[in-house]
């Protein structure tokens, strides 16, 4: 499957492989007050691990907390299995969240907590299932301390352990790998790559692309609100990796340099500003060998080369403005 | 788990109201009777005359009027604020779980602590200054006074604390304003003071056994009154409920 992107009149809707989805998301948007947090999103998603990617901010806890019933769309639709999430208690037998908050009761011990999911979903065997949850998670050494005392990352996991507990068909995660190490990370990746094989529905959101890589095949990226893109996870970062870049240059001579550098085939993009000269590549690598030599034959000295625009955001706002 | 009440979120609620902290406070409000009576026991030069107006107005203005509204108030607020404070309510929401159940277990529990602190701060002082004039329908009366106090007051507080965020300053001024100043100065007030129902209960149930001299409610009004307190506390509190979004950082 290629990559969309999404354009603002799009109506399209992202699918994932698989026969039945059973996330359905039909042009759901949902704002606050007059702030609009997730504008006009539709998708269909099933069995596999979906990554939702997007800055802070960018909507995507909105949008699992939809999906997770929590929030009722302002307008549009969200469904599991075809019936809507938001009022509908019934759901969360087949469905489950890992909030993004990490508060867990800190009175209770982590065995408590992952039981008391368990009583709560009505499990036949309830100390079987825990102990099967906490054991998938690797805590049971710290299983009889209180949440209180755990760190992030214990507190992540025990979170997971409570929420698959009743082994949800569907699950959504709320920036699951915050606070944990790289090997516990590794550990819980593993084990939703094993739930996801058993055709379960998985969604992980993440404000860090890396995170999803070699996990999310699929991966729909939010900015302001909106879905920005989706398709499969190789396509987005090439998309992400091959955008143009920005720099901004001071030198001895601005206007001879930005002369001689538009002659540069990897350089697409030239302005002359009162600060420097702000120039787009599509070619780093080749922009950073081209550059000193340029200005050497061209005799200027070079005073500040500075990439402009590498933060998060802009890579993501790169995809909606493309 | 078909009955109204579920066992497990029982035992949450029950774990959240008797952390370490509130049971050191839920001790000092039930035991401060007991040390008033003691005092006056060792004190009082005229044990005999004395003992009945003290422990009428011990339990009346001290137990009644005031420990049971506020340990009313922290319970009722804390079932359900303190998981809204700290997010962890969403643990309850996304479990198939009736919402209405929710509520009136936390509800059950709310009043169950309170009326847990109300029997020692009635009970303990009438045992140390107990004679002929005090017999068992004293403070059996305030007891039934403090029950049906504890059942109003707890549905109010619990909805408060899951419909705003300043429950416990609002809890206070129902109390303190409303309760406690004007129902005083204006008498139509009280048929909406939970704090009147109780008394009017108590004189009721008494029999004569406790002498209250100046005016109280009807019995019809604190049944009729009461129970509107009640049913629409507790429906404006499902609803709320049912309709619970998580607050979002924008």
């Amino acid at each position: 499957m290629t990559a969309t992107l999404m354009r603002e009149e799009s109506s399209s809707s992202p699918v994932t492989d698989g026969p039945r989805p059973r996330i359905v998301l039909k042009n759901a948007s949902r704002w606050y007050g007059n702030v609009v947090a997730v504008n006009d999103v539709s998708c269909s998603l099933g069995a596999g691990i979906t990554g939702v990617l997007g800055p802070n901010g960018a909507g995507k806890s909105t949008v699992l907390n939809m999906m997770a019933g929590l929030l009722a769309p302002s307008a549009g639709e969200v469904l599991i299995d075809g019936a809507p999430s938001a009022g509908n208690p019934d759901v969360y037998k087949t469905l489950a969240l890992v909030p993004e908050r990490e508060a867990v009761h800190a009175f209770l011990t982590g065995y408590e907590f992952v039981r008391m999911s368990a009583r709560l979903q009505n499990v036949s065997d309830v100390d079987g299932a825990t102990k099967r949850a906490i054991a998938l998670v690797d805590m049971e050494s710290a299983q009889d301390r209180k949440v209180g005392t755990y760190s992030k990352g214990m507190r992540q996991r025990i979170k997971i352990a409570g929420a698959m507990v009743h082994q949800p068909e569907v699950m959504l995660l709320d920036e699951p790998f915050n606070g944990m190490d790289p090997r516990q990370r590794l550990q819980m990746m593993d084990v939703m790559r094993r739930l996801a094989a058993d055709g379960k529905t998985i969604i992980i959101s993440s404000h860090i692309l890396e995170e999803l890589n070699d996990l999310a095949t699929n991966v729909l990226v939010m900015v302001s609100g909106r879905l920005a893109a989706s398709g499969h996870f190789r396509e987005i970062r090439r998309l992400m990796t091959d955008r143009p870049h920005t720099f901004t240059i001071r030198s001895s001579n601005d206007r001879a340099l930005a002369a001689a550098l538009l002659a540069d085939p990897s350089v697409f993009g030239v302005e002359l500003t009162p600060t420097g000269i702000v120039l787009r590549t599509a070619d780093r690598g080749a922009l950073t060998r081209h550059l000193p030599r340029t200005a050497r034959t061209a005799n200027i000295r070079l005073l500040e080369i500075r990439p402009t625009d590498e933060s998060l955001e802009s890579v993501f706002s790169y995809l909606v403005e493309r | 788990m078909t009955g109204p009440i579920d066992s497990t979120v029982l035992w949450l609620t029950w774990r959240q109201l008797f952390a370490r902290r509130r049971l050191y406070l839920a001790a000092a409000f039930s035991l401060a009777p007991l040390l008033i009576a003691l005092v006056f026991r060792f004190t009082s030069s005229d044990l005999a005359n004395a003992s009945v107006p003290f422990l009428t107005s011990l339990l009346r203005e001290i137990v009644i009027g005031t420990l049971l509204p506020i340990a009313a108030l922290v319970f009722g607020t804390t079932a359900f604020g303190g998981e809204i404070d700290d997010g962890t309510l969403v643990y309850l929401l996304v479990k198939p779980l009736a919402r209405w159940r929710v509520v009136l277990t936390k509800y059950l529990v709310a009043t169950a602590c309170t009326l847990a602190v109300m029997v020692p701060a009635i009970v303990l002082p009438w045992l140390v200054v107990k004679n002929n004039d005090l017999p068992w329908q004293f403070p059996l009366a305030f007891l039934a006074g403090a029950t049906v106090g504890a059942i109003v007051y707890s549905a109010i507080f619990v909805t408060l604390g899951l419909t705003t965020r300043r429950a416990l300053v609002i809890g206070l001024i129902y109390v303190v304003g409303l309760e406690v100043v004007w129902s005083r100065l204006i008498n139509g007030i009280k048929s909406l003071s939970v704090r009147e129902f109780a008394v009017a209960v108590t004189k009721q149930v008494s029999d004569g056994a406790v002498q209250i001299t100046d005016p109280v409610v009807k019995m019809s009004t604190v049944w009729t009154m009461g129970t509107i307190l009640l049913v629409v506390a507790i429906a404006i509190a499902v609803r709320s409920l049912a309709r619970y979004e998580i607050a979002e950082r924008l």
